[in-house]
């Protein structure tokens, strides 16, 4: 197949809504690595740490989590919170 | 409009049902075309983790079930189709349209997945029931079937990564809808049930608390393929211990216009407590219902089986659930069985 998305690109647009999500997506992805840059973290930790709401951070974390970047580390001793690391620190 | 097709039967749906009909008609020697309007045959049975009585593996039961009804060679699939226009004719057979939507991926995708890595757009995966994010060129689900990727076109930013990317060069973005004229002598409506919007019934804070969850999202939790790695907190991804259930959530009551039973949450809703029994061994699990309908066989035997390992099943009606700073969340109920109000307090509920 050769190149097709000059196709689709004359008969579709980009809405504003992607590039928003494309942008709060990497804004996130990057305040959540540089936050795991010091080690492991929590996400409560992470969370206070980027000023972030808490399930905006498991959201993107697990997402992260997903496509490979994080890892899971271990859970603290109240046996209530996993800690997440990079991937290549295991 | 392309070349008229004929078959015995037409089944719409691609659930358990539909794939059990079309499979047992193909085996009689009936030509079967089986119409599914997702992206993948398997329905809701599929997504699941476990299944009442018998916790038996639902992948285990379902994907071989699917295949072979994907491979009968009596059936022709289309999936992320649907049909337009049933019209009866006087010779007693149907004419229908049937409509096959752009998935602009074709058949020589290997579901490799190496798109997904490098597509910059995410959103919710409806497959996780929005509790994790996947990308806009995407293969549905592990077990999908066709396990193909499909691209989301709605949020694609036509960046043009995937096309590049992919080693089967099966990115197809000239696809468009197809409309094909067939002619069957028999319909099987097997479209299967709309999951409930708990977002109708407010009190329940479904939306607002993250915290309070629905049991196809707990399904999720349970299952090898889970969005989280282990069953947590969507609000906080804190390990729950003292989780409740809130059975006939949307079900049996006319203020949202469904006054029968789902016939399925009692039932379910005792399976997810014992499998977060196993699965969370220190954590407390409570019910709390209105009657127990366990009507089928094993079915009783499999509630007592629950409340013997410890799930607590309270005879109450949650009139409103709070949310604490900490994310708990307290549950205020009219206890059926002494007629007072009462309140609990839970880290995480399931409707
Ligand atoms: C949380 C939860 C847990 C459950 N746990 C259990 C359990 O443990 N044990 C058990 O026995 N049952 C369980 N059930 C019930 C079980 O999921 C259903 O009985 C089963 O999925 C029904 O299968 P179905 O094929 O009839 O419908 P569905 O699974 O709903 O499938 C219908 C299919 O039709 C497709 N479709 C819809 N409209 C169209 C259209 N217009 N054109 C083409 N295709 C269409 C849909 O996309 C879908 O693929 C559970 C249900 C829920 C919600
Ligand atoms: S073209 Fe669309 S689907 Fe493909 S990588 Fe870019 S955003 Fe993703
Ligand atoms: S579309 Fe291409 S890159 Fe994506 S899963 Fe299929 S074969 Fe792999």
């Amino acid at each position: 197949m050769g190149k097709t998305i000059d196709i689709i690109k004359e008969k579709r647009s980009v809405s504003e809504e992607v590039k928003g999500r494309i942008k709060s997506f990497n804004r996130l992805k990057k305040m959540i690595l540089k936050s795991l840059e010091t080690g492991g973290k929590t996400i409560p930790e992470i969370a206070k740490e980027t000023n972030e709401e808490t399930h905006v951070i498991t959201y993107h974390l697990m997402t992260l989590i997903r496509y490979g970047s994080i890892v899971t580390g271990e859970l603290d001793d109240n046996d209530e919170y996993y800690s997440y690391e990079f991937k290549q620190k295991q | 409009m392309t070349e008229k097709k004929e078959y015995d039967v037409l089944v719409l749906g691609g659930g358990i049902s539909g794939s059990e009909s079309a499979l047992n008609l193909a085996k009689q020697g009936f030509k079967v075309i089986l119409v599914e309007k997702d992206l993948s045959l398997g329905g809701k049975m599929i997504h699941l983790s476990k299944v009442f009585p018998t916790l038996d593996c639902s992948a285990c039961i379902t994907t071989p079930k699917v295949s072979e009804t994907a491979r009968h060679p009596n059936i022709d699939i289309y999936t992320f189709s649907e049909v337009r226009d049933i019209e009866k004719l006087n010779s007693g057979d149907f004419q229908v349209t049937l409509v096959q939507k752009p998935r602009y991926v074709t058949e020589d995708c290997t579901g490799c997945q190496l798109c997904e890595d490098k597509c910059p757009v995410v959103v919710n995966d409806q497959y996780q029931w929005d509790l994790v994010g996947r990308k806009a060129i995407y293969v549905p689900f592990s077990i999908a079937n066709p396990r193909i990727a499909a691209i989301d076109i709605e949020n694609c930013s036509l960046c043009g990564a995937c096309e590049k990317v992919c080693p089967a060069n099966s990115i197809d973005f000239s696809q468009v809808e197809m409309q094909t004229p067939i002619v069957v002598k028999t319909v099987i409506i097997a479209i299967g049930f709309n999951l409930f919007d708990p977002t109708l019934i407010p009190r329940y804070g479904f939306g607002k608390y993250k915290n309070v969850v629905t049991s196809m999202q707990m399904e999720r939790q349970l299952v090898p393929t889970r969005p989280f790695n282990n069953v947590l907190r969507p609000k906080d991804g804190k390990m729950p211990d003292n989780i409740a259930y809130v059975l006939c959530a949307g079900s049996r009551d006319e203020t949202v216009g469904n006054p029968i039973c789902s016939q399925v949450c009692c039932m379910y809703s005792t399976k997810q407590a014992q499998l977060l029994m196993g699965a969370l061994p220190m954590a407390d699990v409570t019910v709390y219902y209105l009657h127990i309908r366990a009507f089928g066989k094993g079915f009783c035997e499999f509630y007592q089986q629950a409340k013997g390992m410890g799930v607590e099943f309270i005879k109450g009606k949650i009139g409103l659930i709070t949310e604490k700073e900490n994310g708990n969340l307290l549950l205020r109920y009219e206890d059926i069985e002494s007629g007072n109000i009462k309140e609990a307090e839970h880290d995480l509920v399931v409707l």
